[in-house]
């Protein structure tokens, strides 16, 4: 099958990526030095920003590509490129077919011109010719909905109407390729649905899509195979789910490093060294999967005899809340704390969490029960590892950004 | 940049996207025209959001020339007197004082253009050129409206009205390609170092002074006139449109020969210099 689109080691270094902003003085000034250096043997770095460092895939024709990855990691150039709005500084794009880019398509429509004015103007801007517009008028306007509000400037529109009016417009064209970068940002719940129906009509019709969003269960839904971009390399190439798990990956331990605590807790009497988590067989380590054992081995000192010091445990996804609670306090444990050094285990038989990064919260309270020897606190974090074997249209995703604990269910349909 | 059209469904080019050597003008030049409607649109778009926000509207098209001939005659007519060569002072100034601020409009609205459409640079492709012609052709409004103002008030001011003015089209040609000349490279520059945009009005104004609007082309000694209309082409072109539309004569050749020279430099070198800037200006902007 013959590709679309093709990135062949491409490198894309943006100039100004320095921390001035530029002005003729400054570059003047940067112009001298840099002879200055050359005359003296020095061979300056290049300056500014690596946006693309070698990147390649390649996109098939008819085919809905994702483009993922956090921000700044390079999503945004990548198609820029395609649409040959940017130049790469090494490599080569190679792509076959007429290009309409939809990046953001709100900010592109005149404040000052009514709607009427701003599509039939807007649109040849984008690359339509005067038929077309006046061809696809009546479909633009219904597709944008606001067939009330023709004749209104558009700066009196809400600043969702605008971006429904220029991607309404945009979407219109009728190229090859359609590139679309965060286009589900447009809009109320209703106008997405809609947004995503008409990519995924545009890819039926044989049409090429380079799709770049957060939304991403609309990826998980629309493409087929994609590419996880990080800091301006392909971190992970090929079918999008395996993809997506690569992503969801790189975010859980991204956040888990941010929920690392290597300082001890101080108490009163002891001191929580550090805490560490095992699994079944004793090792330790922070990916666990879902139904698995779990054991939080706290590293304590106690400074003084501590008479039965209760210990609690609570995990949370980073909202407020524990999702699940061990405590000592429900089922009270009579033991004394010498002072010295202790490991105290506890172990949670099987995790009942979907995939996804969470926090271990503790507290240790006296023996009265009352008040906290260890207050609340955060001491460390793990992460529930992405399953491969999800079916549904949406099954990677869509579990993964709302609800983290898992049940046995089953569903069943009684009609009549 | 290159085009191949070879191995591939009849109609389908590859494009190799690359940071290498920039297309060769002709095709430059063959790409922008395929985007004359877009300029167009640009133009379109230009004179609508000029006109929709004002009270007086498309008055000021009037206003804005009427108003310096005023103040033109009372300084440099009646206080300086200055001679008009054969015509009243107000339609001698009005006449050059009409292309003068198409020219003032068009090199300011495209030294502006890239930055006032950056939004639309960023994402969407567009040969650059096309805002900046857009800006220019935008202006061409108000010099229509112009032209039609020195036509109704000629007979009142006194200047002949000949079939010379057939020969009006022709410097507007010129004219236009001045402009297009200078608010490219500035545009473009524009993009780099905002500088450009705060000297545009000050030198402006100073080539205002450097050409025969307000003092007659016979100022300047005749062996010099040459030399000082190719390096300021719009002088030979103002004096030409006065020449035109208020003495009735016809252009002086070899004046409008060097000015065209002038231009035809200015452009070759202009358009060089955006083509070469081009690449980045989406980053940058």
């Amino acid at each position: 099958m013959a590709y679309a689109v093709r990135f062949e080691d491409v490198i894309k270094r943006y100039s100004r990526g320095g921390p001035r902003y530029p002005s003729l003085r400054y570059e003047l000034a940067e112009g001298v030095r840099r002879i200055g250096a050359r005359f003296r043997g020095e061979h300056p770095e290049p300056r500014g920003t690596l946006a693309l460092d070698r990147v390649s895939f390649e996109v098939q024709e008819g085919e809905a590509f994702a483009i993922i990855g956090p921000n700044g990691a390079g999503k945004t150039t990548a198609l820029k490129l395609v649409s040959r709005i940017s130049y790469p500084t090494g490599g080569q794009v190679r792509v076959r077919g007429r290009v309409a880019a939809l990046i953001e398509v709100g900010s592109g429509v005149h404040p000052e011109l009514t709607a009427r004015e701003n599509i039939w103007l807007y649109g040849q801007i984008l690359g339509m010719s005067r038929s077309e517009v006046r061809r696809r008028f009546d479909e633009i306007v219904d597709f944008a909905e606001l067939g009330h509000v023709m004749d209104t400037p558009v700066k009196l529109y809400s600043s969702g109407m605008q971006m429904r009016l220029g991607f309404a417009i945009a979407s219109h064209l009728d190229p090859e390729i359609f590139v679309v970068d965060e286009a589900l940002a447009v809009g109320d719940s209703g106008f997405q649905a809609k947004c995503v129906e008409r990519m995924t009509k545009l890819v039926a019709e044989g049409r090429t899509l380079l799709f770049v969003s957060h939304a991403l269960s609309a990826v998980e839904a629309i493409c087929g195979r994609g590419v996880f971009l990080l800091d301006g390399r392909s971190a992970s190439a090929g079918p999008t789910r395996a993809v997506l798990r690569a992503y969801l990956e790189w975010i859980d331990e991204a956040a888990r490093r941010r929920g690392v605590r290597p300082l001890s807790v101080a108490g009163r009497g002891l001191v929580i060294e550090r805490v560490t988590l095992h699994g079944p067989g004793g090792e330790e380590r922070y990916a666990f999967r879902t139904g698995e054992p779990l054991i939080v081995w706290f590293h304590v000192r106690a400074l003084e005899v501590v008479p039965n010091p209760w210990f609690s445990v609570g995990v949370n996804d980073g909202r407020p809340g524990a999702l699940l609670l061990c405590t000592m306090l429900e089922r009270p444990m009579q033991y004394v704390l010498e002072p010295g050094n202790h490991v105290i285990k506890c172990r949670i038989g099987s995790l009942p969490l979907g995939p996804r990064t969470y926090e271990v919260w503790a507290s240790v309270r006296e023996s009265q029960g009352a008040v906290d020897l260890v207050d609340w606190v955060c001491v460390g974090a793990f992460r529930v590892a992405h399953e491969d074997a999800v079916a549904g249209p949406s099954g990677a995703t869509v579990p993964w950004m709302y609800g983290p604990v898992r049940v046995d269910h089953s569903w069943a349909v009684e009609s009549g | 940049m290159e085009l191949h059209a070879a191995a591939l469904p009849v109609g389908r080019l590859e494009m190799i996207i690359d940071g290498g050597p920039r297309p060769r003008l002709g095709q430059a030049l063959r790409e922008l025209w395929a985007f004359r409607h877009t300029v167009l649109a640009f133009a379109e778009r230009d004179v609508r959001l000029k006109y929709k926000q004002t009270v007086l509207g498309v008055l000021w098209a009037i206003i804005q020339p009427l108003a310096l001939m005023l103040v033109f005659t009372v300084a440099f007519g009646r206080l300086a007197k200055v001679s008009g060569g054969g015509a009243p002072y107000p339609a001698f100034s009005l006449s050059a004082l009409v292309p003068w601020m198409f020219l003032q409009t068009a090199v300011t609205f495209g030294a502006n253009a890239l930055l006032m459409d950056s939004a639309i640079i960023r994402k969407v492709y567009l040969p650059r050129e096309v805002p900046v012609l857009g800006a220019v052709a935008q202006a061409g409004v108000d010099l229509a409206i112009g032209v039609a103002l020195v036509a109704v008030l000629s007979p009142a001011l006194g200047a002949r009205f000949s079939a010379t003015w057939l020969l009006m089209p022709v410097l507007a040609v010129l004219l236009a390609l001045l402009a297009v000349a200078v608010a490219l490279p500035l545009a473009a520059l524009n993009v780099y170092f905002r500088d450009f945009r705060y000297a545009l009005p000050f030198a402006l104004q100073l080539w205002l002074f450097a050409s025969p609007v307000a003092y007659p082309m016979s100022v300047v000694p005749a062996q010099w006139q040459g030399l000082y209309v190719t390096l300021n082409p719009a002088a030979g072109i103002l004096d030409a449109f006065r020449r035109v539309l208020a003495l009735g004569m016809l252009p002086d050749a070899r004046l409008l020969a060097a000015s065209l020279a002038g231009t035809v430099a200015l452009l070759w070198g202009g358009y060089r210099l955006f083509k070469g800037l081009e690449p980045n200006i989406a980053d940058v902007v």
